[in-house]
């Protein structure tokens, strides 16, 4: 199944909301969402409201995007994590490459 | 038709029954003096008497007086036959409690017509009677059964006196019960949820919801799930219990262990304000969805909204029953109204806010029920909901071969499995990405013998995934053995992860600091959410303790 999004209205906004399990078994599904239609795109916001389980593959995949966008997109934001999500971001210091809210 | 005839002259009694018999009424009872009548009357309950006014010993006047008494709520006519005809005797008839007088010698055409009339009105006042007494049973059943209902209703939906020190609240019914309703509770880890919300309509048929409400909420905190979730699955419970006209607007507000940071769900309540100590409302937390238990699983939608406050900011949440009071000049109070007792005021309380909403009600009645939350952001220091774990040592052990391996992914079931057997929903997260992260490596490196260093690239992240897949699908003999022991004594949980591979040369670990490398990063994650790490027999197995 693929990953929810929501472009914003004019376009150069992408949210990518994860599912319960955000782990290896995402690579396809997270890959085509930041990368699909994805021209005038130079925001990206990876909503993890539903998020409660996610391991080290899930933060390469993250830092995977981030690398291969970094010509096209200025900020990449996570935003609405569980806050034991939160703290494995904080373990993993990913406050320092994006922008946790 | 019962009638009592009293007079102390036996020919005027045989007269008067003589023409009741005429009339067909033949249910007649005599009495020859007033003491006679009045003994009588107890036994037999006449519907009517004819009465002689003068009379040895009791009068007339006094046995009316008497009978009347006797006859309680129900109308006794008593009809007096007189040989006086002067005004004040007449009058003096009435006065003492007589309904009607008919002159001696008697005319039996208006007199029959009287005893018509009269009875008519005793029939009416038996029926108002009869009815009345109804009415008592019905009132007194249902105040009883509200009773028990109000008694029960207390007893679940009473807020945990925990989160009055954080949390300045109250709850005003404008019937016995309420279509508000206020819950809260701990979020195992260490936060706090709370909702406040509005059935459609008051009284008991609005509050029945509440019940399967707050029950939701309570076991969804119990286990820290996000307010999706909640929202979600109240939405389905409603919908599934309330009629189609019934409906219930809520926010739901969790605040994390910090103390400042808001999560807020907000269906069809209004806006919850955000006020900073100088009393400014800089923030309002609008309705975004429709109230609960109306849109379809598939219609709903769930996002929330989040907001940092700093400490000594206050969040206040209100049913619009306050809104909505109206002064004697008919005027709202509007949230207008409300904003401009909390900027006149900035540290005003919910005692105060309600005393202003006194006042400016005057003498007007109060139509809706009344809710009002205040929250303070603080550090929260009571707030716990940690499951007690039970002091049984427990060791779980998950044994896959080949062919499990290929079909399941059993670190979500081992989780769920040990979260729930312990009660500790607070480490789910955690303790997922722990077991993960080594159920993934034994896998990974000991089962399929991967490389990692092919994740360098964005592309070679893929391509790990397709030669995994791959490794997977061809996977004939292999095992992977998962043993989680917990160990009560020390509040920690001992995992061991074996697999049957040939063993892998550690790789050196990444630093969490090196942000610039996509992989590598599992085990140090691991080392950070655990006491121990060891790695043992060239790596083929585990062993790591992960304090609870």
């Amino acid at each position: 199944m693929s990953l929810d999004r929501e472009f914003s209205e004019d376009g150069t906004e992408l949210t990518i909301f994860l599912e319960e399990k955000f782990d290896f078994g995402k690579v396809k599904d997270f890959r085509m969402a930041y990368s699909e239609h994805t021209e005038d795109v130079t925001s990206i916001v990876i909503n993890l409201q539903k998020t409660e389980y996610m391991d080290s593959s899930a933060l390469g995949m993250l830092l995977n995007m981030q690398k291969s966008l970094s010509d096209s997109v200025k900020s990449f934001k996570i935003t609405h994590c569980r806050p034991q999500v939160l703290k494995i971001l904080q373990i993993a210091r990913f406050d320092k490459k994006f922008l946790i809210v | 038709m019962r009638i009592l005839v009293v007079d102390d002259d036996t020919l005027n009694r045989f007269l008067l029954v003589h023409m009741l018999e005429q009339q067909g009424y033949l249910d007649t009872f005599e009495a020859e003096d007033g003491g006679v009548a009045i003994e009588l009357a107890k036994r037999i309950n006449p519907d009517l008497v004819l009465l002689d006014v003068v009379m040895p010993e009791l009068d007339g006047f006094e046995v009316a007086t008497q009978l009347k008494k006797m006859a309680g709520d129900i109308y006794l006519p008593i009809i007096f036959i007189t040989a006086l005809d002067d005004e004040k005797t007449l009058a003096r008839c009435l006065e003492v409690g007589g309904d009607d007088f008919v002159a001696k010698p008697f005319d039996k055409v208006v007199l029959a017509a009287k005893i018509r009339a009269h009875a008519r009105t005793r029939l009416l006042s038996k029926k108002a009677f009869e009815q009345n007494k109804q009415l008592t049973f019905y009132r007194n059943a249902i105040e009883r059964e509200h009773k028990i209902v109000e008694h029960i209703f207390a007893n679940a939906l009473s807020v945990n006196k925990s989160f009055t020190r954080y949390l300045d609240y109250c709850l005003n019914p404008a019937s016995d019960f309420n279509g508000d309703l206020f819950i809260a509770s701990a979020s195992p880890t260490g936060g706090m949820y709370f909702l406040i919300g509005d059935f459609t309509g008051h009284g008991l048929a609005s509050a029945i919801g509440a019940l399967p409400v707050s029950q939701a909420f309570q076991t969804m905190s119990r286990k820290g799930l996000s307010l999706m979730e909640m929202a979600e699955t109240i939405n389905q419970t409603l919908l599934m219990l309330l009629p189609d006209d019934m409906f219930f607007a809520a926010a739901i507000v969790e605040i994390n262990n910090t103390g400042k940071q808001l999560d807020i769900w907000n269906g069809g309540m209004p806006s919850l304000l955000l006020q900073d100590p100088s009393g400014k409302i800089v923030k309002r937390f609008d309705s975004r969805h429709m109230a609960l238990g109306i849109l379809e699983n598939h219609e709903f939608e769930a996002d929330v909204e989040r907001y940092e406050m700093q400490f000594g900011d206050r969040l206040v949440a209100f049913s619009d029953g306050i809104v909505e009071l109206e002064n004697e000049q008919y005027e709202m109070l509007g949230s207008e109204g409300l904003e401009s007792w909390l900027k006149a005021q900035p540290d005003i309380n919910v005692e105060g806010i309600i005393s202003n909403a006194k006042e400016y009600l005057g003498a007007m009645q109060r139509k809706d029920d009344v809710t009002l939350i205040i929250f303070t952001s603080q550090p929260l220091e009571q707030v716990k909901n940690k499951g007690v774990a039970s002091k049984v040592p427990l060791k779980i052990v998950i044994e896959l071969d080949a062919k499990h391996i290929k079909s399941t992914d059993p670190v979500v079931d081992l989780v769920s499995v040990v979260t729930n057997q312990l009660s500790l929903f607070g480490i789910h997260s955690e303790l997922f990405t722990v077991l993960s992260e080594l159920y993934n490596n034994a896998l990974e490196h000991g089962v399929l013998e991967l490389d990692s260093e092919l994740k360098q690239s964005d592309s070679g992240f893929f391509a790990y995934f397709k030669l995994r897949e791959e490794k997977l699908s061809n996977l004939e003999v292999a095992s992977i053995v998962i043993s989680a022991e917990y160990l009560p004594d020390e509040n920690a949980l001992a995992i061991q992860i074996k697999d049957s591979g040939k063993g892998f040369k550690q790789q050196p670990m990444s630093k969490l600091e090196n942000l610039e490398k996509s992989y590598g990063r599992g085990i140090s994650l691991v080392k950070e959410l655990c006491e121990s790490v060891e790695y043992t027999n060239k790596g083929n197995t585990v062993d790591v303790v992960f304090k609870i």
